[in-house]
């Protein structure tokens, strides 16, 4: 299998030999890759050099921590590429803004209803985490939907919290 | 000296107060709420009793139930660590009056430095100077303090008459944004402090934050063990500390006045035990009191590991009716000594709280190498409790090879399961200012950024893309593996037929 690698603005050509060995670029290497204690912290031995760093999966990339680092890197593999180019993307006007929790906590206030209108900056939830107070307000003006909390709600990270449709002009 | 000690706090402060007890020959006592329960504390101490439910006002701030379990198991002392009770007068009153004793000082002087308004006005009439502000004004209204503000000038601060950690704190840069301002600083306070009394300071530019360790005996004895600076700092929250002062550096004279400006401070509220003098110093080396933290600090093992004092174990001492075990002309400073706080929390995502179960701890060691820790593997961080999860503490002969050293074990150190800053302490030790020591505390929010690449990036771009690419094939590898799972009479089948052929 191919890949092809992008991360900040290089891109390299991965292709994989055998499970020691790929090439990268215009070289053969020998390669060693070992999970440490499962994911996401591993180790590689490339020609004789040693690295270890985290790897973790994002929504479309990978991001990996290397001796104090971080890269973005997009991985595709050549029929991945070949599909996203086939693929016609529909123009969805994104119409409500979604409030997911930025971490997991406690509402400790909800200032806000279903059908209150907000301004931009306006504050709708007030959420408590490791002894922080966060304020989590609206980057849009309109009006309040969905309200799928309550005050005194523990949330998870990435928990849906409201919605806000956005004023039309 | 204590029999029993009962530790009234959870975490890696926990583990150090029991740490100081055995070396003592002091049993121990931990308390332990639900989410801690695998916590290191428990597991450290002679005995562990359940507190009640996870937040921190079922358990950890739950003064009835701690004086039963200290009275059930026959404790003879409490130490309270750093946080939730240990700034709390009544609590110290609580345990005096069922016969306990409080490892720490006097109620009344926890009282007197508690709120921040009558430390200030304390200090200032003992002649120790302070920043300007509405001091000694306690319960002022909305109005007052608007009014207040203009005359002091901005940018200024509002602070928390009952504060601390940076809760209820809020920077104002013009008179517009006071109201607004006010009314968050006091609902933060609120929730925090169950106090909603707010003051302001003015705001010191350029300032760096300079505290003085003052340990005390009950005979009136009273010496400094030097200085820590603090002012990395990020949302008014220290996250590197270092001893000595890289600002103080060789200047002996300003050393000696603020110690016995700590000294005179901590004196006039008859101070005994451990307790820590903060000031802003300007960069014209004039210093302002800021406030007294009348208890351990976080930050407390770059001291002992300049002057090799173990300042838990003396305030055990101290409290057992001891004698300070030192003269203030027997504190000696050797090298240097730098401490990064590992929090968890996701440098790359604005520093939000990052939970989870610990899978794997691998803890940096070698020369000069100090960790002071309290979770371990199968330990879930909870967004309970504060995100300190770890302090890396470094000694070096000089303040150069302490850098080189944490450095080394900061890369050394591994944590999975939840994000940590450990790449934020990495890129803060390669910048400029603080590998020249000329910082303050705007560095961290007003010149640095998670985003600015270090010099080492370039080098390792196409090892970042190959173990990317590696990773990636090896997971969809093993979800193309996944895919076709037989069923259980399949796998049955296939058994038997293998036995056949067999």
């Amino acid at each position: 299998m191919n890949y092809i690698a992008e991360v900040d603005s290089l891109t390299f050509r991965v292709e994989m030999i055998d499970d020691h060995h790929v090439r990268f670029g215009d070289h053969v290497i020998e390669i060693d890759l070992a999970a440490l204690g499962g994911q996401p912290l591993y180790s590689l031995v490339v020609d004789g050099e040693s690295y270890e760093a985290y790897v973790y999966p994002e929504e479309s990339s990978w991001q990996v921590i290397l001796r104090g680092n971080s890269y973005t890197v997009n991985v595709e593999d050549e029929r991945d590429r070949r599909l996203k180019s086939a693929r016609k993307f529909a123009d969805t006007r994104v119409t409500e803004f979604v409030l997911r929790s930025p971490m997991p906590g406690l509402i400790v206030d909800l200032p806000v209803e279903n059908g209150s209108p907000v301004a931009r900056g306006d504050i709708l939830v007030i959420l408590e985490s490791m002894k922080m107070q966060n304020e989590l307000t609206s980057p849009v003006q309109g009006k309040v939907a969905g309200v799928k909390i309550k005050k005194g709600d523990s949330v998870d990270l990435k928990q849906v919290l409201l919605y806000v449709e956005k004023e039309q002009p | 000296m204590f029999k029993k000690i009962l530790i009234a706090n959870r975490g890696e402060i926990a583990v150090r107060i029991i740490r100081a007890c055995r070396e003592l020959g002091v049993k121990t006592v931990a308390l332990y709420s639900d989410a801690d329960r695998q916590a290191t504390h428990v597991r450290f101490a002679d005995e562990a009793f359940h507190l009640g439910p996870s937040p921190a006002r079922d358990s950890y701030l739950r003064i009835d139930k701690i004086l039963e379990i200290a009275e059930r198991s026959r404790a003879d002392a409490v130490h309270p660590g750093y946080g939730f009770l240990a700034e709390r007068s009544e609590f110290a009153a609580a345990c005096e009056d069922s016969g306990l004793t409080f490892i720490g000082p006097r109620p009344s002087a926890i009282a007197a430095m508690g709120d921040k308004v009558v430390a200030r006005d304390t200090v200032a009439s003992a002649g120790v100077p302070v920043v300007p502000g509405t001091k000694g004004q306690d319960n002022l209204h909305d109005e007052e303090l608007i009014h207040f503000a203009s005359e002091i000038g901005f940018p200024l601060l509002i602070k928390a008459a009952a504060g601390g950690g940076g809760k209820g704190m809020r920077e104002v840069r013009s008179l517009d944004q006071m109201p607004q301002l006010l009314h968050s600083a006091r609902r933060e306070a609120e929730a925090s402090f169950g106090d909603g009394n707010v003051y302001l300071e003015k705001l010191i530019e350029d300032a760096r934050h300079i505290e003085f360790q003052i340990m005390a005996d009950q005979f009136g004895n009273a010496i400094h063990l030097g200085e820590r600076e603090c002012s990395i700092q990020r949302r008014h929250q220290k996250l590197i500390e270092e001893a000595p002062s890289p600002f103080i550096g060789e200047d002996e004279d300003l050393r000696e006045k603020m110690g016995a400006v700590a000294l005179q401070a901590a004196k006039s509220v008859d101070y005994a035990n451990a307790g820590t003098i903060e000031f802003l110093v300007d960069k014209n080396k004039n210093f302002y009191f800021l406030e007294m933290n009348t208890r351990l600090q976080v930050e407390h093992p770059v001291t002992e590991a300049v002057t090799g004092y173990d300042i838990v174990a003396e305030q055990i001492r101290v409290a057992s009716g001891w004698k300070l075990s030192r003269k203030q002309e027997d504190v000696e400073r050797r090298g240097a000594s730098i401490e990064c706080r590992i929090n968890a929390e996701d440098p790359y995502n604005n520093f939000i709280p990052s939970t989870g179960r610990i899978t794997l701890t691998q803890l940096p060691a070698g020369p000069g190498v100090r960790v002071d820790t309290g979770i371990n593997i199968g330990y879930e961080v909870s967004p309970y409790y504060d995100p300190l999860i770890s302090k890396l503490i470094v000694w070096g002969e000089t303040r150069g090879q302490a850098i080189a050293r944490l450095r080394r074990a900061l890369e050394e150190y591994r944590i999975v399961g939840v994000r940590t800053n450990i790449p934020f302490h990495q890129l803060i030790l390669a910048t400029y200012p603080f590998i020249t020591g000329k910082y303050d505390t705007r560095f961290v929010e007003g010149q640095f950024s998670m985003a600015d690449p270090a010099e080492s990036r370039e080098s390792y771009l196409d090892i970042a893309a190959l173990l990317a690419t590696l990773v990636a094939q090896d997971q969809s590898r093993k979800i193309k593996q996944e895919a076709p799972r037989p069923t259980n009479a399949s796998r049955w089948k296939w058994s038997d037929r293998w036995k056949k052929v067999k």
